[in-house]
């Protein structure tokens, strides 16, 4: 079964205004879908990345600069790691993600074939 | 409504380990009440913004790591070491005093991983925080309305745009009410203790007023109408029964609460499957609330300890007779009307009267009851009540007055009331037409 990384892009601004009630009315979807995929047994991987923009390195003097993310308020807040038979198949189990309906995105790259039992 | 939106609160004080991954029902909500009220001991009131601001960013957090990382065993203990940890940051970098500081850091450790489901003395410190929290809420330098709002923003863990939903105001008012009365607190130096002696006696009366003035708006609200009115039933509750549970609980306290959970248990049988209005008499008990009406007499026993009857003891032994009874039919009416005379003495008013007359109609009969009824046909404060004409139409009906009974529900239909009750009015209004 292939492998596909699922990368949950979000605005953070979105949730400020959130009530306790909505805010964990929010969390258990997230939570719902989640448990959906480990029922599924499609759940391999899950991890929620640091709110900092991160760093990035280029060129030979690795010249570090702060994170990518200059143009667009959405960071990249984690990812799932999950087995799918296609993509149209893990864009499938994204479908009902909450993270859509919070009004983020979610980025899918199939892990490359070649090297994904290696 | 379901079951534990009322009682949920009780559900988190007791020693059950949760299972992970699952999270009890308004838990965000009623532990941001407390951490706020814990965070305001610590800081001092004037701080209480930072309290709310941090707190929210611990709920927040939250969401944004739990959907990768699950639920931790103990999510309370996470939220509030979270939002310890912020508060610590914003003191230090604000240079607040330093013993907030110093005080904050030796909580922060002692507490580090706290609190843990079952740890009863921190439990207590906590529901000691809530308690104190409220009765600042109900500070007299502050305004009725504003003592309301302050107390389910703080302590109850509602927006100013779910206060304003609750109470069908605009959310810019409620917003602009919290700020004054934050800043009212702020000016006037109020502390985070409890008064003493008098004082105290009469900040506990304006806790139950608040309290209870949360419920009805709640029980007003109709099936399909927004939930979080309804909400406001389970959080007045929560907080009657912290008041009547806490050192400070006096009969009284525990008649409020008894009447309020007779009053919950039935919210679910008022309106039926289809969405219409049930009276009590028609209700189905099967549907009422069972631990709830356990919880009502619980508290009904402990209010009869005090010399001193109150008005709301009174309602509360109404509601109790009500719940007693297994059958519409078996209902002790006799009594009933006892109570109420009992209660037009404590507390005169004209829509108690008019309760009484539908109890006079039980007892003596519909010519008993019109009789009882002519002195209020002319109440000013009765003019735009539905139920006003809507009583006395039913009164003719019962004695065959049909044409008489039609006028008053048109009369009553002219008058502000719900959809259901509209629907209802207008079924009575086809039975008076009918042949």
């Amino acid at each position: 079964m292939a492998k596909y990384m699922c990368l949950l892009y979000g605005n953070p601004a979105n949730w400020m205004n959130l009530s306790p009630e909505e805010a964990q009315k929010a969390l258990q979807k997230y939570m719902a879908w989640g448990n959906k995929l480990r029922t599924q047994k499609i759940y391999l991987a899950s991890h929620k990345l640091a709110d900092d923009a991160g760093k990035v390195m280029r060129g030979k003097q690795a010249r570090v600069t702060d994170g990518p993310y200059s143009e667009t308020k959405e960071v990249l807040g984690g990812y799932y790691l999950i087995e799918a038979a296609s993509y149209d198949e893990a864009v499938d189990r994204c479908r009902d993600c909450p993270q859509l309906e919070y009004g983020g995105t979610i980025e899918i790259r199939q892990v490359d074939p070649m090297t994904a039992d290696a | 409504m379901p079951e534990n939106a009322v009682v949920g609160s009780a559900e988190q004080q007791t020693p059950v380990e949760q299972k992970p991954d699952e999270m009890v029902d308004h838990l965000f909500r009623s532990r941001a009440g407390q951490i706020v009220a814990h965070l305001t001991r610590l800081l001092g009131p004037e701080h209480l913004d930072l309290a709310e601001e941090v707190t929210q960013e611990a709920l927040l957090k939250a969401l944004q790591n739990w959907p990768y990382t699950g639920i931790p065993h103990n999510p309370a203990g996470w939220l509030f070491r979270v939002a310890r940890n912020a508060a610590l940051d914003a003191v230090r970098h604000r240079t607040l005093t330093t013993e907030k500081s110093a005080e904050l850091a030796a909580q922060h450790f002692r507490n580090a991983d706290k609190p843990r489901a079952g740890d009863a003395e921190l439990e207590e410190q906590l529901r000691d925080d809530e308690l104190r929290m409220v009765l600042m809420c109900c500070h007299p330098i502050l305004p009725q309305d504003a003592r309301v709002a302050l107390s389910l923003k703080t302590v109850g863990g509602f927006s100013a745009r779910e206060i304003a939903r609750a109470f069908l105001a605009d959310e810019a008012t409620i917003a602009q009410r919290l700020v004054r009365a934050k800043r009212q607190i702020r000016e006037s130096g109020i502390r985070f203790e409890l008064p003493a002696g008098e004082d105290l006696a009469a900040r506990i009366d304006y806790a139950f007023e608040v309290v209870y003035l949360m419920f009805n708006e709640g029980y007003a609200a109709q099936s399909g109408a927004d939930l979080v009115r309804q909400d406001l039933c389970g959080e007045a509750l929560r907080l009657g029964r912290l008041l009547a549970n806490s050192s400070v609980g006096t009969p009284q306290a525990h008649a409020l609460v008894a009447l309020m959970a007779f009053q919950a248990a039935r919210l679910a049988a008022r309106v039926d499957t289809a969405g219409e209005l049930v009276l009590l008499e028609d209700q189905d008990r099967s549907q009422w609330d069972r631990g709830l009406i356990a919880l009502g007499f619980h508290h009904f026993l402990q209010c009869a300890e005090g010399t001193e009857i109150s008005s709301y003891h009174v309602q509360a032994a109404i509601a109790a007779t009500h719940a007693r009874a297994e059958h519409g039919s078996a209902t002790d009416w006799k009594l009933i009307l006892e109570l109420y005379d009992q209660l037009l003495e404590l507390s005169p008013s004209p829509v108690v009267e008019l309760n009484r007359v539908v109890v006079v109609a039980k007892v003596s009969g519909p010519e008993a009851a019109l009789a009882a009824l002519e002195p209020l046909a002319s109440n000013r404060s009765l003019r735009n009540y539905y139920l006003l004409p809507a009583v006395r139409g039913q009164l003719l009906l019962e004695i065959g007055d049909k044409s008489g009974a039609s006028q008053c529900f048109r009369q009553a239909l002219d008058r502000p009331c719900s959809e259901p009750e509209r629907r209802f009015l207008q079924r009575k209004l086809t039975q008076c037409e009918s042949h």
